[in-house]
């Protein structure tokens, strides 16, 4: 165990080191949006995944936390601030607003959480878009610069996941995971579900903010309510389940999935990529809830029974 | 002034009794199988492009469109069924629950996508000869398209009233509902009242989509939000009672009309969330539902 | 009529009946009698497809029941009157006792097995619009085997009828189920009450702890401590 551990990050330090280093080799800005694409997904599903997957509770309303950070930081960058105070600014409403929803939220169990945050969410899509219907431009416009954008993205996903890693293998990943199997009984044994909970949900909205606060520096133009629609909670949620609900690495694997199948299938189809990841979706819901990390684990298990029977006769090898 | 009250109360009803239709089946589904579709929007989106290509192409009254929209539906929903929801029948209701939920969810992606492929994201909408036509009585106007919905509404809900009142199979449908193994013991096929609920629930659905085709305008997108709108009729009204969902159809439409006479038509739609939430917060078994959540 | 042979039943990896076998022949008024919780319920259930056996054989009239799902079990003439009675209280007496009638062969004659049952239960006739969750507890009782009675059954299972009844409710629910049987329904009761039961039965079966330990005439079963300290009780 402890040995796949080191491997596994060793291996991610040497993702970051290649993907630090790649803008020196990749010249080409496609090629880089796309990347900044697909750690933005990473962050998102990330976050999203503290909530609902190591917690478990299946929380609809992602988007608004991803708004409110992007929201904050356009405004106050607008006005001239400099960017890194914005995006403090702007992780820190993400959290006011996890704090202000989570209170009532929590109170709600199972689908009625899930319902009541996805109502939340949308009463914000919708009266932010009444207040401020006017597109958002950048005010630096002349001196936009990919390149900036791309290390910033970088280093939101290095934290967000290396926060999620560290949270799960914590006293306080336990609680979650207590939590999340059986609440009632986790607090008849003294883990305070609320607390936890709570803890969880600000995470998991402090990145979405982070998040939001570097969409809203990498987007020239934008309506400010773009991104509190569902769909940046949707796809997010989608990409955790496809790739693992409830590992660390399984929103990376999703994210990187979609990002790949959507660009596969454009040069081809069209629009069909969405209906393929629901259908994957519902696939993963109803038949391997671990996702493609559980169907991962299921081969290697296969493939090691069936090269450790192969030398042997006609004798069986497992006995019911 | 008070002309215009009264004119935004008729109006709220007016809607209202179309809310309620369009959080009938979503209830019926519910109330009988405990599987939360959140996929209800779309499949009322379907049905509204069901109706509004017979209408295009056949050039039929658009509440004439209304049996297409039905057989339409009838499939898609017995397709779906069998796809996806047959599979989770037996599982405990939590899980049951959840887990229809992220299927619901899965499925209006794949169905909101496939009718942006199908149909582009163009608006469309049907618009009836009589679509400006109005009667007036005492300076308050009642268009002609919102009164033969009302009605349309009002026939469904009544029939769905006496099909599971009269007919056996609605009554075995009740039967269900109330205790599941006592119904088996009856010799009801469960999976055959589950079946039906469903396919029902999308049908109804389905017309709903038709009336809001002919009242507003469809795009591929607009499922969610009429998922929401059935779910806090059903949270205002509370499950498993038709004439609640018919009085939380209509206190939707009124709350809507009134915000948007004192406040402004913006918030039309946020006013139903609140209401939502804080039922929800408060309330969970709606005003008519008993204490079960 | 009907033959269980072998029957191990679980409920997840808790094993409830262990080998039971027991035989009902037409016309007969059976009782298996056993402890709280010795798996008479169970038996029923098995029976009646609402849990399917691990292992062993139930046949019926010739036909293997064990594959067979529930709702078609009943369509073959087994009626159950389920523990407590198990009413649709938010439905009338009239429309529970429809319900009772579901199957094809009994909707049929649904009009004569009402008349039928009436004759029986005239208090249900007088309450016939009423919503059964009003009736009193033994107003309920008559209801749910009038209920299982309209299905017109060749098999008549009943669990516990005398439950939480008032001593003369019992005696007239026991009179009721010796009458219904003389007129040629075969029954399969399960009783806990053990005295009342073995005064009805042609024959018995005593189940305890999922194992049947003992059948035979009320005679026979005294030999049973258990059954004979149930009957100092």
């Amino acid at each position: 165990m402890k040995r796949n551990a080191l491997l596994g990050i060793v291996l991610a330090v040497l993702t970051v080191v290649v993907m630090a280093c790649l803008p020196l080799v990749v010249k080409k800005d496609s090629i880089l949006n796309l990347l900044i694409l697909v750690l933005l997904y990473m962050v998102l599903a990330s976050s999203w995944n503290i909530i609902g997957g190591y917690a478990g509770q299946s929380n609809l309303g992602h988007a608004a936390f991803f708004g409110i950070g992007s929201l904050v930081t356009r405004l106050l960058w607008v006005t001239g601030w400099p960017f890194i105070a914005c995006l403090a600014a702007g992780v820190v409403s993400a959290i006011a607003l996890a704090l202000l929803i989570g209170f009532p939220a929590f109170k709600l169990r199972g689908v009625y959480f899930a319902i009541g945050t996805l109502a939340l969410a949308q009463i914000l899509n919708v009266t932010v878009g009444n207040l401020l219907p006017e597109m958002s431009y950048n005010p630096a416009l002349a001196d936009y610069q990919l390149l900036p954008r791309y290390y910033l993205f970088l280093a939101m996903a290095v934290i967000t996941i290396g926060a999620a890693y560290a949270l799960v293998h914590s006293r306080l990943g336990l609680g979650l995971k207590a939590v999340k199997g059986q609440e009632d009984a986790a607090e008849s044994l003294g883990v305070s579900a609320l607390k936890h909970k709570l803890i969880a949900l600000v995470f998991s909205a402090a990145f979405a903010g982070l998040a939001g606060g570097g969409f809203a520096f990498y987007h020239v133009s934008y309506y400010l309510n773009m991104p509190f629609s569902p769909l940046w909670t949707f796809d997010p949620m989608m990409m955790a389940y496809i790739g693992g609900a409830g590992t660390t690495i399984g929103p990376i694997i999703g994210s990187v999935f979609f990002v790949l199948i959507k660009e596969l299938l454009v040069l081809k189809v069209g629009a069909y990529h969405l209906v393929i990841f629901g259908t994957l979706f519902i696939l993963v819901v109803l038949f391997l809830p671990g996702g493609l990390v559980e169907a991962w684990e299921k081969t290697r298990t296969a493939l090691k029974r069936w090269t450790r029977a192969r030398p042997r006769g006609p004798v069986a090898t497992d006995t019911r | 002034m008070l002309e215009s009250v009264s004119q935004t109360l008729i109006l709220g009803v007016l809607v209202g009794a179309l809310y309620a239709l369009v959080a009938l089946g979503l209830s019926l589904v519910f109330g009988v199988t405990k599987f939360l579709n959140v996929a209800h929007g779309e499949l009322l989106m379907f049905g509204g492009y069901a109706s509004f290509w017979v209408f295009s192409l056949l050039g039929v009254d658009p509440f004439l469109t209304i049996p297409a929209t039905l057989i339409a539906l009838t499939l898609i929903g017995a397709v779906i069924y069998q796809l996806f929801f047959v599979r989770m029948v037996k599982l405990p209701e939590e899980s049951k629950i959840k887990n229809t939920l992220l299927v619901g969810f899965g499925l209006s992606v794949i169905l909101q996508n496939l009718a942006l492929r199908f149909w582009s994201a163009d608006d469309r909408g049907i618009t009836a000869s009589y679509s400006s036509a109005a009667f007036t009585v005492l300076g308050v106007r009642f268009p002609m398209v919102r009164l033969a919905s009302l009605l349309t509404a009002l026939i469904f809900l009544l029939a769905l009233h006496l099909f599971l009142r009269k007919t056996y199979t609605g009554k075995a449908i009740r039967a269900t509902v109330q205790d599941w193994e006592a119904a088996t013991l009856m010799g009801i096929d469960i999976h055959r009242v589950y079946f039906l609920a469903f396919v029902l629930g999308a049908a109804l659905a389905g017309v709903a989509g038709t009336l809001v085709a002919v009242n507003y305008s469809i795009e591929p997108s607009m499922g969610l939000n009429w998922t929401l709108k059935a779910l806090i009729v059903m949270v205002l009204g509370g499950l498993g009672s038709i004439t609640g969902t018919l009085v939380g159809g209509l206190l939707l439409g009124l709350t809507e009309s009134v915000t948007s006479l004192l406040l402004s038509n913006n918030y039309r739609e946020v006013v139903g969330l609140v209401l939502f939430v804080l039922i929800l917060i408060f309330r969970p078994q709606g005003l008519f539902g008993t204490k079960e959540a | 009529m009907l033959s269980i042979d072998a029957v191990d039943a679980y409920y997840e990896d808790i094993q409830a009946l262990w080998g039971v076998s027991m035989e009902v022949r037409e016309g007969e008024l059976v009782v298996l009698v056993g402890p709280n919780g010795a798996g008479k319920t169970t038996v029923l259930r098995v029976i009646s497809g609402l849990l399917k056996p691990a292992s062993g054989r139930i046949v019926f009239r010739d036909r293997a029941l064990d594959k067979e799902p529930a709702h078609k079990i009943v369509a073959l003439g087994i009626c159950q009157v389920p523990e407590s009675g198990r009413i649709f209280t938010g439905m009338s007496v009239l429309e529970n006792l429809e319900l009772g009638a579901f199957v094809p062969d009994a909707r049929r004659e649904r009009e004569r097995s009402l008349k039928w049952v009436y004759e029986i239960f005239p208090r249900l006739q007088e309450r016939e619009s009423q919503l059964a969750g009003t009736l009193s507890g033994g107003e309920r009782q008559m209801l749910a085997i009038g209920r299982a009675l309209m299905g017109k059954p060749r098999l008549l299972m009943l669990d516990e009828p005398s439950f939480g009844l008032a001593p003369i409710l019992v005696d007239q629910t026991f009179e009721m189920i010796t009458k219904i049987n003389r007129e040629g329904v075969t029954v399969l009761l399960v009783e806990q009450n053990v005295r009342a039961a073995l005064e009805l039965a042609s024959r018995a079966y005593l189940l305890e702890n999922g194992r049947i330990v003992g059948q035979g005439t009320e005679q026979d079963l005294l030999s049973y401590q258990s059954v004979r300290s149930a009957y100092l009780a």
